[in-house]
């Protein structure tokens, strides 16, 4: 016969905390990898973004001096149409001519070249060749644009236009230009200001046009001699070829803490690569601060729900408790209702032919391990009852069963009465009813003789007391109810009735 | 800031008396008290490879930061007439400084009108023939450059004479006792040729032949560097000049020079180049013949600089073109206001040359050049 495993409370317990902490640290483990997953997905996102970022900001600006670039080409038709038309005559009329035409089209240093290379501009007369290169060519038939390093390093870059059928105070004008400042280029390329984004302008060989700083690491150096160390020879190689193939390109290179990613692209015309820089490290620490925070909020959100499931579980076990308790409760008093209801007669209120049952397999064992010295058992018949039943009803028999139950409760009030039958009832006695037994039987038996002559109830009796040959119960019983039935005999000697 | 004269003579006597201060280059400014203005010119030493040509006086060999001084012009506008020797870039870099001053002047209301204008080759013909012409135009001031003093100084008493207010400037002033108001430029040609030669005989141990290429024949400035250093050379018993000619500014000029005076003389030693042309031709000639000859020249030439760099040029003396052309401008507006040297300017406003060697030079091309 296996025992059947009970789950005690501190089971319960134990399990419930166990089985919380395994949920809170497999959420955690949970968010914890979704967290790095999250950050991983972000660098990745990041770069895409960057690259994109960066190509869309270059290409951009780059369009901006190309704009720029063809503006002033278009301007420049436009001046040279309107000194056409003002028919100058003298170097003063030319120069206040030259002056309006900056003005109202807002040319940088508009100048026209006649034939014998001499420069005309609007507070100056010069013989230009050797300062300008454009005019080493004997003839000017497209239009140029080239970049220009002034004695003292400043950087411009200069637009050439070919010019006819215009001639200044008696020689013919071959060409006019312009020269931009690149610090005035770079002026119209707003940027972000926050230090995040960087571009500088460059020429073929890496040197910095726009005088900007490309990131903490390039700054204002040549963008190779800058790198060269910090990135692959391949990839300098690669960078460098692009730039004198005027491709375009992207390269990404960390320096301390600092990782950094530039993307260039050609400037049309001009030879020059517009280089946008993005720090990564700055744009990724700042998603990495905030998925910290999301994850510690994260953390926070799990250890709250599971604190309060804790505390939600704890409440609902109490309650379980004190439910179970109760039904518990309720359970047993059914039970003992039932037990009752099982060991009761219905109509007398004594224990029944079943209580009489379960307490002789009690008796019986105490007889056999001889726990058992003083015990009697009182065998009682109505007389009478059929003849009641049959001349009077069953209402007046069934009266009579409740007048002889009471009157056998009322004289045997140390004993256990039961009912065995439909007229017979049996009373066990022990300890100090078995010692007061004689007088007890002695005067019960006087009332029924007095009963029998006022035709009231009529109850006969017989009794024994547990001898040292009975194995049993039964032995004793069968003793008085031998016993009884002689009694009855006798009573109906006295007058008493009879149903049987 | 001022100098004086008294301590700028004293220093070009110290710097010609004693040897250990030869291979520098030297300035000198006129002095003077002048009232309400600050004469142009300062001074700079630099005394050779081992000791000099830290980054400071290299940065300090071109002057790019100046302003106007304190002098109130007269008029709104002035128009002024300018002529120098030959087309060449020397001279574009003194256009830009007087650029500088003209767009100062604007902002301060003053509108300065010029014409800058050169022949294609140097020619004292063509210089008076432009004066000539000027002269009859109502110029505010006409300044020269002067091709050939012996040509041009007479032409310029003359427009003196007759009212025209003349100033010289650049590297060449007229002859001694010329009528020109003032001067602006270089006043130490000399010295530089000294200097330049001094290098030279220290490289080569004062012993060995060179030979100088000069430059435009009768122009000041490059005939009295070429005076500076033979009288250096004739200073060493063992320095031997083979051959003297005049390449009239020309690199290409200078180029069959010195591949003739290097075929003439095989055991050449150097080459002394008086102009700012002939050092890059004679570079040209020696790394065409492999040669080791040293060759000392003069200014700020980028392939020159890139000569210099590569050691081919072993040194070059700069001269700060840019002042120049900013304090001709601000000087011609005080000449032409009625203003004449000795108040509020000297006669001769000085402009410094440094000396540069072969690691001074790519910081001199990244200053004067860019990295383009």
């Amino acid at each position: 016969m296996t025992q059947k495993k009970t789950i005690t409370y501190k089971t319960f317990f134990l399990t419930a905390i166990i089985g919380s902490l395994l949920i809170v640290a497999l959420l955690s483990a949970n968010t914890l990898r979704a967290s790095r997953q999250s950050s991983n997905a972000t660098d990745e996102a990041v770069s895409a973004v960057s690259s994109f970022y960066l190509e869309a900001m270059a290409d951009r600006r780059a369009k901006t001096i190309t704009n720029l670039i063809n503006n002033n080409f278009e301007q420049m038709e436009k001046a040279v149409a309107f000194i056409r038309d003002e028919r100058v005559g003298s170097q003063e009329e030319l120069r206040n001519t030259i002056g309006r035409v900056r003005t109202l089209l807002g040319l940088t240093r508009f100048a026209l070249v006649d034939s014998d290379n001499i420069v005309y501009t609007q507070y100056t007369t010069y013989t230009g060749r050797s300062r300008h290169e454009f005019l080493s060519k004997e003839t000017i038939s497209d239009r140029i644009i080239t970049t220009v390093s002034i004695y003292g390093s400043s950087k411009q870059l200069c637009l050439v236009i070919p010019v006819s059928d215009l001639s200044v105070m008696g020689k013919p004008v071959k060409a006019c230009f312009v020269q931009l400042h690149i610090e005035d280029i770079v002026d119209l390329l707003a940027f972000d200001d926050q230090g995040r984004t960087h571009f500088a302008i460059y020429s073929k060989n890496g040197g910095n046009l726009s005088g900007t700083e490309l990131g903490p690491v390039i700054s204002d150096q040549n963008l190779f001699e800058a790198i060269s160390g910090i990135v692959s020879e391949d990839v300098l190689n690669d960078n460098r070829k692009n730039f004198e193939d005027g491709a375009e390109g992207s390269m990404t290179f960390a320096s301390g803490n600092t990782e950094e990613t530039l993307f260039y692209v050609p400037i049309e015309g001009t030879g020059w690569e517009m280089a946008v820089l993005i720090i990564e490290s700055v744009i990724r620490d700042q998603f990495r601060d905030i998925s910290v925070k999301n994850l510690a909020a994260t953390r926070n959100q799990v250890m709250l729900t599971m604190l309060s499931v804790l505390l939600l579980a704890s409440i609902l076990l109490f309650q379980f408790r004190s439910i179970s308790r109760d039904k518990l409760e309720k359970e047993k008093e059914t039970s003992r209702t039932f037990r009752d209801m099982a060991n009761t007669d219905s109509q007398t209120g004594v224990r029944n032919k079943h209580a009489y049952s379960e307490n002789e397999k009690v008796i019986d064992r105490q007889i056999r391990e001889g726990a058992l010295e003083k015990l009697a058992v009182v065998v009682c018949d109505i007389n009478g009852l059929k003849y009641v039943n049959d001349t009077k009803g069953h209402a007046e028999g069934d009266k009579l069963i409740k007048d002889a139950c009471s009157l056998i409760c009322e004289y045997f009030t140390r004993g256990a009465v039961f009912r065995v039958g439909g007229d017979e009832f049996v009373v066990l006695l022990q300890g100090e009813g078995f010692d007061t037994m004689n007088e007890v039987i002695a005067e019960f038996n006087r009332r029924i003789e007095e009963n029998i002559k006022h035709d009231s109830v009529v109850v006969s009796l017989g009794y024994s007391a547990l001898g040292r040959e009975d194995q049993r119960l039964r032995d004793v019983f069968e003793r008085a109810d031998k016993m009884m039935y002689e009694r009855k005999k006798e009573l109906k000697s006295m007058g008493a009735r009879t149903g049987r | 800031m001022k100098k004086y004269s008294g301590i700028m003579l004293m220093l070009a006597i110290i710097s010609m008396a004693l040897p250990v201060f030869a291979g520098c280059s030297s300035t000198s400014s006129q002095a003077g008290a002048y009232e309400d203005a600050d004469p142009p010119g300062s001074g700079n030493v630099d005394p050779g490879p081992d000791s000099s040509g830290s980054e400071d006086s290299v940065r300090s060999a071109v002057d790019f930061d100046h302003e106007l001084d304190s002098y109130k012009p007269h008029k709104d506008h002035y128009n002024f007439y300018f002529t120098y020797k030959t087309v060449h870039s020397w001279w574009d870099a003194v256009a830009l400084g007087m650029e500088e001053a003209q767009r100062q002047f604007l902002d301060k209301g003053i509108t300065i009108t010029y014409e800058y204008m050169a022949p294609e080759g140097a020619s004292a013909a063509d210089q008076a023939e432009r004066l000539n012409m000027a002269r009859q135009k109502d110029y505010d001031v006409i300044g020269v450059d002067v091709a050939d003093e012996e040509a041009i100084t007479p032409l310029l008493n003359e427009m003196v004479d007759a009212g025209t207010k003349v100033m010289t400037f650049s590297s060449s002033d007229a002859a001694e006792g010329c009528k020109r108001i003032a001067y602006v430029g270089n006043t130490h040609n000399y010295q530089d040729g000294a200097d330049l030669a001094e290098a030279l005989c220290e490289k080569l141990g004062y012993r060995g032949k060179v030979a100088i290429l000069v430059g435009s024949k009768g122009a000041p400035c490059h005939e009295e560097r070429a005076r500076g250093a033979r009288d250096t050379i004739a200073g060493y018993s063992d320095m031997e000049i083979v051959a003297t000619e005049y390449d009239m500014d020309s690199v290409d000029m200078a180029y069959e020079l010195a591949m003739q005076i290097m075929n003439d003389h095989p055991d050449l030693d150097g080459f002394i180049c008086c102009n700012m042309s002939n050092p890059v031709g004679a570079a040209i000639a020696v790394t065409e013949k492999n040669s080791n000859v040293v060759i000392v020249g003069m200014d700020h030439d980028e392939e020159a600089l890139r000569y210099l760099d590569k050691g081919i040029i072993y040194c070059l003396g700069v001269q700060d073109c840019y002042s120049i052309g900013f304090d001709t401008i601000q000087t011609a507006v005080k000449i032409a206001d009625g203003n004449l040297a000795g108040q509020l300017f000297p006669e001769k406003i000085d402009e410094i040359t440094t000396v540069i060697y072969q690691k001074d030079a790519a910081l001199m091309l990244e200053l004067l050049y860019g990295d383009i």
